[in-house]
């Protein structure tokens, strides 16, 4: 099945997940919004698929809820609000229960909700030219979910100061490094084949295992 | 202009960003039983001021805080005893996290930070310093434990690098420069540049919705308190408590216009 807003395609034992919107920086309209939940279901029920790499087309990686378009789309606003409300969204591999590995590889401007993808993956590569930003507060916006994932997972003071700083500054990929939040920066040329590199060696590994082992890892945060 | 007056903080404003200055320089800012007791006022008033949207905290002369005077404490016959007891039922008014204050705080840190000025490195949102400041922890060297700042720590960066300061005592000091490395700040400043940079940030910060970074903020240190799906659920509530808000109209338009947004007073009750 392919999809409108995001390229799926398997390779080997990787699958891929690419947003493909690059004219909005791959913004989040309301048909991403459901291609997303399916697109995670079919690389989650593929058994060839051992491991997968998420990124983006174009000059961005991804930049959050395109919230023009999906005002313009009356049902989605509606469901979208009340995922938010109940915090049951379906965007990324975590909020979709994918069990196999994910590798985030950010390709490049990586802003507000795009931050769930990096906060969600288990693993986050970038090209040494990505940056990361949550302008939620610049335009009168709560930043919350995304926020809250990456503190756990990396020093907190870079967390909030990105949150409280808003539209006004960006993390380069280098202090992201630096942090911790990602592992690895590439040339950006070299960011996919690194990527389809990694996915592959993770890919030798034994499916159950690293199934067991991503769940007892991310259940580790469930404790205060 | 302050409506109280302060004996051990010096309390200004500097357009939208207020300053909270610990001022007792010749025991390097050590707090004792009086500024113990001024800190929980100028936090709340600084809180409570309509036209104050950021906190800056620094040190006056050479030293950001050294912790509690000792000195004072053990020689006046009241301060450890009270001490003691706010401590055993973790009844603390120092810090802005411990009042309750929703605007963001930047912590300056210049030169040393020791024992329990810590307090204010966990409990800020933003914490730059000065390339010479210098952080250790010397509890365990004179005989005491040290626990509530540690923790916070422990919560927001690497704990192998809180875990040795505790052990080390007196023994070593993190450099500005480690401190950066680890993420325990986000920036590392020209000693004589530390105030002015403050000062910046805290106007860049001024200028997003006061409404939306409070209610981020209460999502945020809500997270320190719960697991992740459950910090999300508490989250999500901060995030719909925005809704309908005049800021969530106004963010856009000010954007589409090219304008600098207009936001709506924060209600200090809120």
């Amino acid at each position: 099945m392919s999809f409108e807003t995001v390229d799926v395609w398997v390779e080997g034992a990787v699958g891929w997940l690419i947003f493909n919107r690059p004219e909005s920086g791959n913004a989040i309209n309301a048909q991403m919004f459901l291609d997303l939940e399916a697109a995670w279901a079919q690389l989650e029920a593929d058994d060839t698929v051992r491991v997968i790499v998420n990124t983006g087309n174009g000059g961005a990686f991804q930049t959050g809820l395109d919230v023009r378009q999906l005002a313009k789309d009356k049902e989605a606003l509606r469901a979208s609000s009340r995922q938010t409300r109940d915090f049951e969204l379906r965007m990324t591999s975590w909020h979709c229960g994918v069990t196999k590995p994910v590798l985030a590889a950010v390709n490049g401007t990586c802003a507000g909700g795009g931050l769930h993808f990096v906060a969600d993956a288990d693993i986050v590569v970038a090209s040494n030219t990505a940056t990361f930003l949550d302008p939620h507060v610049s335009v009168g916006q709560v930043s919350a979910f995304e926020t809250i994932g990456l503190l756990k997972k990396a020093p907190m003071e870079s967390v909030s100061r990105m949150a409280l700083l808003g539209a006004h500054e960006r993390m380069t990929a280098e202090r992201a490094y630096q942090l911790g939040v990602v592992s690895e920066l590439t040339e950006p040329e070299e960011l996919r084949t690194r990527a389809a590199s990694m996915a592959a060696e993770i890919a030798q590994h034994d499916p159950t295992q690293l199934a067991a082992l991503k769940a007892m890892m991310w259940s580790a945060l469930e404790k205060p | 202009m302050s409506a109280i007056t302060y004996e051990h903080l010096i309390v200004e404003r500097q357009g939208p960003v207020g300053w909270l200055i610990n001022n007792r320089p010749d025991v390097r800012n050590a707090m004792n039983s009086s500024m113990r007791d001024e800190f929980a006022d100028a936090w709340t008033e600084l809180d409570n001021d309509p036209n104050v949207r950021v906190i800056v905290h620094t040190g006056e002369g050479r030293d950001f805080q050294t912790g509690v005077d000792v000195s004072e404490l053990a020689s006046d016959g009241v301060g450890m005893e009270r001490y003691r007891q706010s401590m055993e039922d973790f009844d603390v008014h120092f810090t802005s996290w411990h009042q309750g204050v929703w605007k963001p705080v930047i912590t300056a840190v210049n030169g040393i930070c020791c024992g329990g000025g810590f307090h204010w490195v966990a409990d800020a949102d933003i914490v730059i310093a000065a390339s010479d400041a210098q952080f250790f922890d010397p509890h365990t060297s004179v005989g005491q434990v040290v626990a509530i700042e540690a923790i916070a720590l422990m919560k927001k960066m690497p704990v192998e690098a809180v875990m040795r300061m505790a052990f080390m005592g007196k023994y070593e000091r993190m450099t500005a420069e480690r401190a950066y490395e680890l993420g325990m700040i986000s920036e590392v400043v020209a000693p004589e540049k530390l105030r002015q940079r403050a000062q910046e940030l805290g106007e860049t910060i001024a200028k997003n919705s006061p409404a939306a970074m409070a209610a981020t903020k209460k999502a945020l240190w809500g997270a320190l308190e719960a697991g992740l799906t459950d910090a999300c659920k508490e989250g999500a509530k901060h995030l719909v408590s925005m809704w309908g808000h005049p800021d969530q109209n106004e963010g856009p338009a000010a954007f589409a216009e090219k304008r600098d947004p207009q936001w709506a007073p924060l209600n200090p009750e809120s």
